[in-house]
């Protein structure tokens, strides 16, 4: 089973989200922002996968922000992004190489399906 | 003077009068006195007159008096007598005889052997045609620029080599520059080089050679004194008939405040998108949360509601993303549904695969909604009761049938020949697919059941009556 950092600055869904997360056996780590989320990523906590939002607070991009500084601290962490915001090339170009993408609302498959892909990639 | 063969005749032997004679120009001959010694056929074909009224004549007496011209004056009894030779002298003046006229005329000063008082040779040629032309091209010249100056937009005509002719003037007072610093400037040398753009260049370069116009090329930068702005150009080969000269017209329109207004309205549409699917995230979230603690025969409904609010959560992508207007690509509303749908229902290791077949229609915003739930539900039913070995194909299909749009939503699972009445489309499932299809202002047409498979059509109006009102709206 997988340890997955969730960042996510609405707490119901973040906590929705680690709900189902839990159910299918994983372990999860929860952050509302960039700051939050970093600390973690720099502590010795071991990490499998980010799933994080990209409109994090005021930070439009900020999860686009946190995966890079992420991948530069552990350059075999897997990255999921999700946003309610339409993607758009401008953030395409900001996606890390080899990460994923699940649009808002995901239902529990849909992310089920997204993280099996993540972690078997 | 050298022998030059000339017909057969060498040119010294032609007499002097026969090359005058030739002459198109008038030509006179006065003596001292300003008396008219002799004149060519020019001069009595173009002033009505003969050798007899004219020879021995005064200049000012012939004809009445009509050369008792005061510019003529000037010229034979004020410059003559100072110069050997005048050149290019106008007249104007109202002839009786031949109406109003310009003459240039020549004047040269010839002494013959043993005449030391010499005569006056005048070379008179009409050029009343030629100058009542330029005065009209003039007139028309002075017309255009007064209309291009009341365009607001700014207007430049360039040369084939790039260079500025002319201007309007609102391109000098938008690019600060006056009309001499313009002329002859490179229109690459415009501003600080903004407009020395490849690819604009090679649209320039095909304008005169391939005539083909330039039709709005976008163009946003910095501009000295204007601040960013953005400019759409638009550009064609002008000329005019009987002149072979060639020109290009470029029209700057400055859509600075229309973009922004779009850039902020797309701004809000994403904004609004984006906050209605957060708050969709939260509904689904509850929902899954629900499905967590119900038996097992109730997840079906909770999984078909998710995919209903995923299906009106796909509009808001399409919304922000579409360019015409506010109405909604049904065959990429159609695609995310199934993807959504297949992602969301059926999961990666499915066997059963939803397709799209659609044309590129549009559906109003207001009847996107019922349409993506009509979908969803039919396909949803599909996915549920046609496929019990677990294998399958749903095709949802969009095409125009007339003036109606026609959704099918087929499968090639078990049909309904067997199956329970309570599973027949507009029956099954919910009676949503009534209400949706009442929404659409459409008819549902009896499913077609075969020995395998189902089809369900479903025929709706593109464009719509609006009550009370005989204007046409888009569908």
């Amino acid at each position: 089973m997988a340890v997955i950092l969730i960042v996510e600055d609405d707490a119901f869904t973040r906590e929705i989200a680690e709900m189902m997360i839990q159910d299918w056996g994983h372990d999860t780590l929860s952050a509302s922002d960039l700051d939050e989320a970093l600390t973690l990523l720099r502590s010795s906590q071991h990490i499998d996968a980010l799933f994080t939002d990209i409109y994090l607070k005021t930070a439009v991009l900020g999860g686009c922000e946190l995966a890079n500084r992420a991948i530069k601290l552990r350059p075999n962490l897997r990255v999921l992004y999700t946003t309610g915001n339409s993607i758009t090339d401008k953030m395409k170009a900001l996606f890390a190489e080899g990460t994923h993408f699940l649009p808002k609302p995901y239902t529990q498959h849909q992310l089920q399906n997204s993280v099996e892909d993540l972690l078997a990639a | 003077m050298s022998d030059i063969a000339l017909g057969g005749k060498a040119v010294s032997d032609i007499a002097a009068s026969d090359i005058v004679e030739t002459i198109p120009s008038a030509l006179i001959i006065l003596d001292r006195n300003l008396n008219i010694t002799s004149a060519n056929r020019a001069f009595y074909q173009t002033f009505r007159t003969s050798s007899s009224e004219t020879e021995g004549c005064h200049i000012y007496e012939l004809g009445n008096r009509q050369w008792d011209i005061p510019a003529l004056r000037t010229l034979l009894e004020s410059v003559i007598p100072h110069r050997a030779s005048v050149e290019g002298f106008e007249v104007e003046h109202d002839f009786p005889t031949i109406g109003r006229r310009t003459m240039l005329v020549n004047a040269r000063k010839i002494f013959r052997p043993g005449n030391h008082e010499g005569s006056i040779l005048l070379a008179i040629e009409d050029v009343s045609d030629e100058r009542a032309a330029r005065a009209e091209s003039k007139r028309n010249w002075q017309l255009t620029q007064s209309i291009v100056d009341t365009i607001r937009d700014p207007l430049v005509v360039l040369e084939q080599d790039m260079t500025i002719v002319t201007a309007s003037k609102a391109f000098f007072t938008i690019f600060g520059i006056t009309e001499g610093e313009a002329r002859g400037l490179r229109f690459s040398e415009l501003g600080q080089h903004q407009w020395d753009v490849p690819a604009l260049r090679h649209l320039m370069e095909k304008v005169l050679p391939e005539d083909k116009p330039i039709e709005s090329f976008e163009i946003e930068d910095n501009f000295p004194g204007l601040g960013r702005r953005v400019f759409n150009l638009n550009a064609r080969k002008i000329f005019q008939a009987g002149n072979h000269v060639t020109r290009m017209l470029l029209v700057f329109e400055d859509i600075t405040d229309r973009k922004q207004r779009e850039r902020d309205a797309l701004s809000l549409t994403n904004e609004i998108s984006h906050r209605i699917k957060n708050n969709l995230q939260v509904i689904v979230g509850l929902i899954a949360y629900e499905a967590r603690s119900t038996a097992l025969p109730c997840v079906q409904g909770y999984n078909a509601m998710q995919a209903r609010i995923g299906a009106i959560a796909q509009l808001y992508d399409l919304i922000s993303q579409s360019s015409r207007g506010a109405a909604i690509a049904m065959d990429a509303y159609l695609r995310e549904i199934a993807k959504t749908m297949s992602a969301s229902l059926l999961g990666n290791a499915s066997s059963i695969k939803i397709e799209v077949q659609a044309e590129p229609l549009d559906i109003d915003p207001d009847r996107a909604v019922p349409f993506g739930l009509l979908v969803n539900e039919l396909a949803t039913n599909a996915i549920k009761h046609a496929f019990p070995g677990g294998t399958g194909r749903v095709v949802l299909s969009v095409g125009q049938v007339g003036d109606q749009i026609e959704l099918t939503v087929a499968d090639d699972g078990v049909g309904m020949k067997d199956k329970d009445s309570a599973k027949v489309p507009e029956k099954r499932g919910s009676d949503y697919v009534a209400i949706f299809v009442r929404q659409l202002g459409g008819t549902i047409t009896p499913s077609e059941s075969e020995e395998t498979g189902t089809i369900v059509r479903i025929r709706f109006p593109i464009l719509l009556v609006p009550p009370g009102g005989s204007e046409r709206v888009a569908a």
